[in-house]
């Protein structure tokens, strides 16, 4: 085992240990904190509802995920092959992309409902948004002697694109999905709790309705190992494709 | 066996019509005139090597030749015998930029055959012929490496040998060997003679390096400061295949001599205009 991850289970360690020691040494009503054994019993106990409620919320936002990031991707290559276009399109986007992607969710549920579909949907724009901007940034980071070169080859601009401004670009676009993983699931609990037919988000809101404070921290223990993990193949995903950095 | 090729390169003008040739060639970045009233021609087989101030417009002319950049109205711009523009000349001239600008996410090989696969080569037959290629570049075993796993000359080396896999007639090496130390420099200089020699194309090659000017070209042309046209144009009549201790041979010195009033006479003019 590498000291980075000695030490990292040490603090893990450490911070379960006093957030017990804390609940229990003070009695701290569960409204307030629960302990940690208790959190992770009450876990164990519901376990195929916890499960059924993150495979739901896993769903939707992989689903939100994919059409997010294909669709920034597809529209940052767009409007990199027509200039003209990029002039018309920025300022709307930047207006769209200003507003907190949370306050669409009551339109986006009026539109579409409350099933899965207007969880997808949130997902996907926030996503959209994210890597549609990195991408963007990473096609204008291309380096003009290299492009220079690639032309004097005989190179127009669909070869242009894919032998150099993607590869080039690759970078930042997965920097953009690592970090759009965890707003994935975010979104997709955040529209949950504002109307839902399931999902973790349904869940840690009706905990809150029927005052079962303990449901609500084991919702929050599955949510943020199912982040954890979507975050870490996706790093480990970037590390393997994007060897050269 | 001596100076075949400089003799062979000065007796074909009544021949063969030159492969290149520039004549009131200018170019004006907004307020800079870059280039002005430039002429200078090659001729098919031929090694010429460019040396000038810094800053006198060896780029701006070889971007002009390798059809990146249109000389401005007025010039003659003519490629083996027709004039033309300067647009036409993409894919048609091997352009190797000053930095090796190796893609790092292509191994050896993959960089090797980049020209050729844009020119819409058979991938893998492409592959074939730079692999057979590699140890002649001495770069042999190592066509699965990396950019990021090479040292300086290699990545040099790799650059070189996508430029040749290019097949052009002129070949545009913009100071290819700038950025190695003196010993490997030295060993890319033979190497690339050899190499020259073995696959008779045409090269012209820029160098801050008057020693390198010397010892590669059959004739060395000495740009003027800003704005740059063609100042001096000297044969070099040194015996082929060049030997290391020629560098210090008496007919070396002289033509160094000639070649080092002409820079330090320009030299001095730029330095006066811009103090």
């Amino acid at each position: 085992m590498s000291r980075a991850t000695q030490r990292g289970l040490l603090g893990a360690v450490l911070l379960l240990g006093s957030w017990e020691a804390l609940a229990r040494g003070l009695a701290l009503p569960a409204y307030t904190l629960p302990a940690i054994s208790d959190i992770i019993l009450a876990t164990w106990q519901h376990r195929s509802l916890l499960a059924s409620a993150g495979w739901y919320t896993l769903a939707e936002a992989l689903l939100g995920y994919a059409i997010g990031c294909t669709a920034g991707i597809t529209l940052a290559t767009l409007l990199i092959l027509l200039p003209p276009a990029r002039r018309v399109v920025m300022p709307a986007m930047l207006a769209i992309n200003a507003v907190p992607v949370a306050a669409w969710s009551p339109l986006v549920l009026l539109w579409l409902g409350i099933g899965m579909a207007s969880k997808v949907a949130m997902v996907a724009l926030a996503v959209g948004f994210t890597i549609f901007l990195s991408a963007l940034a990473g096609f204008d980071r291309q380096d003009r002697r290299a492009a220079d070169l690639l032309r004097s080859f005989g190179a127009g601009p669909i070869a242009l694109l894919f032998r150099l401004r993607l590869p080039a670009a690759l970078p930042l676009i997965a920097a953009g999905m690592r970090v759009a993983t965890v707003r994935s699931l975010i979104v997709a609990i955040v529209t949950e709790m504002l109307g839902a037919q399931g999902g973790l988000g349904w869940i840690i809101y009706q905990a809150v309705v029927q005052i079962d404070f303990v449901q609500v921290w084991s919702a929050i223990l599955v949510a943020s190992v199912l982040s954890l993990s979507f975050f870490g193949l996706i790093t480990w995903l970037e590390q393997r494709i994007i060897f050269w950095r | 066996m001596s100076s075949a090729l400089a003799e062979t390169a000065a007796a074909m003008p009544a021949s063969a019509p030159p492969l290149l040739e520039m004549s009131g060639i200018g170019k004006r970045f907004g307020a800079v005139q870059a280039v002005q009233n430039l002429a200078l021609s090659v001729q098919p087989g031929e090694f010429v090597t460019l040396v000038g101030p810094s800053g006198c417009g060896k780029s701006t002319l070889f971007n002009m030749v390798a059809g990146l950049d249109e000389p401005d109205p007025g010039g003659i711009l003519r490629f083996k015998g027709r004039g033309c523009h300067a647009r036409e000349l993409l894919g048609r001239v091997s352009f190797m930029p000053q930095r090796d600008l190796l893609l790092p996410w292509r191994n050896v090989i993959d960089n090797a055959i980049l020209a050729q696969e844009i020119e819409g080569a058979n991938r893998r037959e492409a592959r074939a012929r730079a692999l057979a290629m590699l140890p002649e570049f001495g770069l042999a075993g190592f066509e699965k490496q990396y950019p990021h796993q090479l040292s300086g000359g290699m990545r040099q080396r790799v650059a070189l040998m996508r430029t040749f896999l290019f097949e052009r007639e002129l070949l545009l090496l913009d100071e290819p060997f700038g950025a190695l130390d003196a010993l490997t420099r030295s060993m890319m200089q033979r190497w690339l003679l050899e190499l020259w020699q073995h696959h008779r194309r045409t090269i012209l090659f820029i160098t801050h390096d008057v020693d390198e000017a010397i010892f590669l070209g059959d004739r060395v042309l000495v740009m003027t400061a800003r704005p740059g046209s063609v100042k001096l144009s000297l044969p070099v009549n040194l015996p082929r295949p060049r030997d290391p201790a020629l560098l210090t041979s008496p007919e070396f010195t002289a033509l160094k001599r000639e070649v080092l009033d002409a820079i330090e006479e320009e030299a001095m003019k730029s330095f006066m205009a811009s103090a």
